[in-house]
């Protein structure tokens, strides 16, 4: 190394780099650049993990996984309306391991910061030079009273978290009379998937206008006074659906605070709706092992991280990724969407960062990109674009570059049908595009 | 050839570990395309096109187009305003310098030899099979998606779609509705 120079170096590197992903060994046993340990497979770590393989073959990647295969929560809408079959969600740990990474399919149950030294359920320890946390979210049942962990599983199902619960939901909404009444509550922002409960609703009434059910209602029951791309889903509604949606605002008495199972009644402060299927979505914050950490700084809730890195602002060498970290431009009400797509892009910022440090380079510049598509019809999607910019070691949303599908033309004149038919099918194909990256 | 001379003297001294982080920020950008167009822009299906090896004019243009508003588009018009021209220039240098994936997507006989018919006259520009551009400016369609040509042609057939190549606008107007995908399936099929 001493005989060449650094710039030479570089353009070894963006020479290999370009000829093929694959074309860097991994390093012979005991000689690695140093360890990394990922926690959760979900679109952050998985992605987190396979970039660190692909990018730099010669650090040493574990993922712990408590599960031995995922399931997508994009699009799992459209398993509960029958519109999808829920293995186009799943995926295993297999293209993973063929990039060399470790998955070790156990429960993270704490990491000693001082040693560094992640330890399991199942009684082993991984030590690492940097760590990775992608964990997701974790539930506060509590924060409704009523509501538990086991209704959730057994007769309430959230599925905010796709896999059983989802099916669960399906067949509840199939066995849901016409006329029926179907209650989302939706817990106070940020949560995971933004526009997720409102695609959900047009979901639902498209399950009931297509199976002989439109006289049934879905009533959203809200924390929250907006939420995101309203006036696509506004316009959506109104057209394909007329009437069926109704949505209840915080300020007009929709959040929910208690539930009662037995009767599927749902109280907000001062009323109460019954319902044919209650799906409470609970509060939720940064998964376990991230909040036990004492990393959930931001509202006692969600991980600060810094916009350079990734890296944690509390904890020197952990990076805190996906759902239950926090970042952009958070005065402005910008702050990063908790989405699958933007895990991903904040994953590959992270690796970037971790490569560099153990390599002694620079640290890349961090790019951040969010796009969430919502389908309410099959011919019917729309999308929210995030651009953010590091400037002066803080996020810039970067507005010429965001914001929703057109809700008219420039000219006021409606949206040709062409636009929403597209961006219905480019969901799919963001789909199967994620979970490739992330994954294979 | 000094490229060549520091990679076998990188070989020389072992050093095999080589991280894929390039000097400029390209590479990290074009991470983030990723998601949506796969890695080394091969897309893994569904109607997200692949962008790997496309012509570098081609691919710049495009993006250009776009971030102007002469040219429009579903989601690719908002996400590229984030970025300067020299930016996308990069990137298109970049993801023209890989190699054209073709992903030969299943068609049954009737569809291609429909197929051939109905491409009949795309051939001066586009090759018997859409992998032989007549010049730069036109891209590859062998094996390229499928629904994502399918869905282009109806772009360039809606009237309300701002698109800005006369002549491909002309081409895809003057097909018969039920001809449209089963030209897209047609390239979709091709491996060459
Ligand atoms: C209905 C719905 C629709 C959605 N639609 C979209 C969409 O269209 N587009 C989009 O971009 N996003 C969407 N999302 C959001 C998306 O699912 C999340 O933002 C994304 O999954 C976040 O990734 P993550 O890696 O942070 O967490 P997750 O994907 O939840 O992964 C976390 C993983 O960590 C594991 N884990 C947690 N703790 C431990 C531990 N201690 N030990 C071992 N393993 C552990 C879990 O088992 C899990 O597999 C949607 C979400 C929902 C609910
Ligand atoms: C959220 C998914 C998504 C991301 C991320 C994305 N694209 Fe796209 N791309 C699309 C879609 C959808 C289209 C089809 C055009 C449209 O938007 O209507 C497309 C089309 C393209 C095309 C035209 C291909 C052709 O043959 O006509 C180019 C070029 C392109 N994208 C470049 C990029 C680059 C470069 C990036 C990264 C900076 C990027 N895209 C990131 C979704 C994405
Ligand atoms: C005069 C030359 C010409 C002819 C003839 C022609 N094309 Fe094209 N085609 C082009 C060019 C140039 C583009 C890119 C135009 C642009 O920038 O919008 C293109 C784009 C396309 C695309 C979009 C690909 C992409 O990656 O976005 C498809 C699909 C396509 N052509 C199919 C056809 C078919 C089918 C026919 C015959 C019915 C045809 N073309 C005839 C020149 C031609």
């Amino acid at each position: 190394m001493s005989q060449i120079n650094r710039r030479d170096f570089i353009k070894a590197i963006a020479a290999a780099s370009s000829a093929s992903v694959l074309t860097i060994p991994s390093a012979h046993a005991g000689h690695t650049k140093g360890r990394v340990v990922v926690v959760g497979g979900g679109y952050g770590g998985a992605t987190a993990a396979k970039y660190l393989r692909m990018m730099d073959g010669g650090i040493d990647v574990t993922l712990i996984e408590a599960n031995t295969s995922y399931t997508s929560c994009p699009l799992s809408n459209e398993v509960v309306s029958g519109e999808r079959d829920i293995k186009t969600l799943q995926v295993g740990y297999d293209g993973l391991k063929k990039h060399g990474v470790n998955v070790v399919h156990d429960w993270v149950t704490g990491v000693d910061t001082t040693k560094k030294v992640v330890s399991t359920k199942g009684g082993k320890t991984f030590a690492y030079d940097a760590l990775i946390l992608s964990p997701g979210v974790e539930f506060a049942y509590g924060a409704v009273e009523g509501y538990t962990e086991e209704l959730a599983n057994t007769s309430l199902p959230h599925a905010w978290k796709a896999g059983p619960q989802t099916l669960m939901l399906k067949k509840q909404l199939e066995a849901m009379p016409d006329g029926g009444k179907f209650i989302i509550a939706v817990p106070p922002g940020p949560f995971r998937c933004p526009p997720g409960p409102y695609e959900r609703a047009a979901q639902v009434a498209y399950y009931c206008k297509t199976h002989g059910k439109a006289k049934s209602k879905i009533l959203i029951l809200d924390s929250n006074d907006s939420f995101s791309k309203k006036p696509l889903f506004e316009q959506a509604w109104k057209a394909l659906y007329d009437g069926m949606i109704e949505w209840v605002p915080g300020a007009s008495d929709g959040k929910v605070i208690k539930v009662d199972a037995k009767t599927k009644t749902c109280f907000t402060n001062f009323g109460e709706h019954q319902g044919d299927v209650v799906n409470i979505i609970p509060p939720h914050h940064a998964g376990k092992v991230a909040k036990d950490l004492g990393l959930a700084t931001f509202k006692d809730k969600w991980c600060e991280v810094k916009p350079e890195s990734m890296e944690s602002k509390g904890q020197k060498d952990i990076y805190v990724i996906g759902d239950s970290c926090v970042g952009g431009e958070l005065a402005t009400n910008n702050g990063f969407p908790k989405s699958a797509h933007m895990a991903m892009t904040q994953a590959k910022v992270a690796v970037g960062a971790i490569i560099a440090k153990m390599n002694g380079l620079p640290l890349p510049v961090p790019y951040y990109v969010n796009t969430c598509y919502s389908v309410v019809a099959p011919d019917w999607g729309f999308s929210v674009v995030h651009v953010y910019r590091v400037e002066n070691n803080a996020w810039v949303y970067v507005k010429e570059a965001s914001g929703i599908s057109p809700v008219t033309m420039p000219d006021k004149s409606p949206v040709p049908k062409l636009y929403r038919k597209l961006e219905a099918e480019y969901a799919d194909g963001w789909l199967r595009n994620v979970l490739a990256d992330a994954f294979a | 050839m000094r490229r060549k001379y520091t990679l076998a003297l990188l070989a020389c001294l072992g050093l095999s570990t080589l991280p894929a982080l390039a000097d400029d920020s390209t590479e990290a950008l074009a991470r983030t395309c990723n998601n949506c167009h796969g890695v080394n822009g091969v897309s893994a299906g569904g109607a997200m096109p692949s962008l790997g090896g496309q012509s570098e004019a081609y691919l710049k243009h495009i993006m250009l187009e776009w971030k102007s508003g002469e040219r429009a588009a579903a989601s690719m018009n908002r996400l590229i305003k984030g970025y300067s021209d020299e930016q996308i220039a990069g990137l298109a240098k970049y993801f023209a310098a890989k190699p054209w994936t073709p992903n030969t997507q299943k068609a049954s006989a009737d569809v291609m030899a429909r197929g051939k018919d109905v491409t009949d006259k795309c051939e001066t520009c586009h090759g018997a099979t859409g992998g032989q551009p007549d010049d730069e400016t036109i891209p590859r369609l062998n094996g390229q998606s499928a629904m994502f040509m399918h869905l282009e042609l109806d772009k360039y057939r809606d009237e309300a779609f701002l698109m800005t190549h006369k002549k491909m606008i002309k081409s895809a107007r003057k097909m018969e509705e039920g001809d449209v995908g089963i030209a897209a399936k047609y390239y979709g099929n091709q491996s060459k």
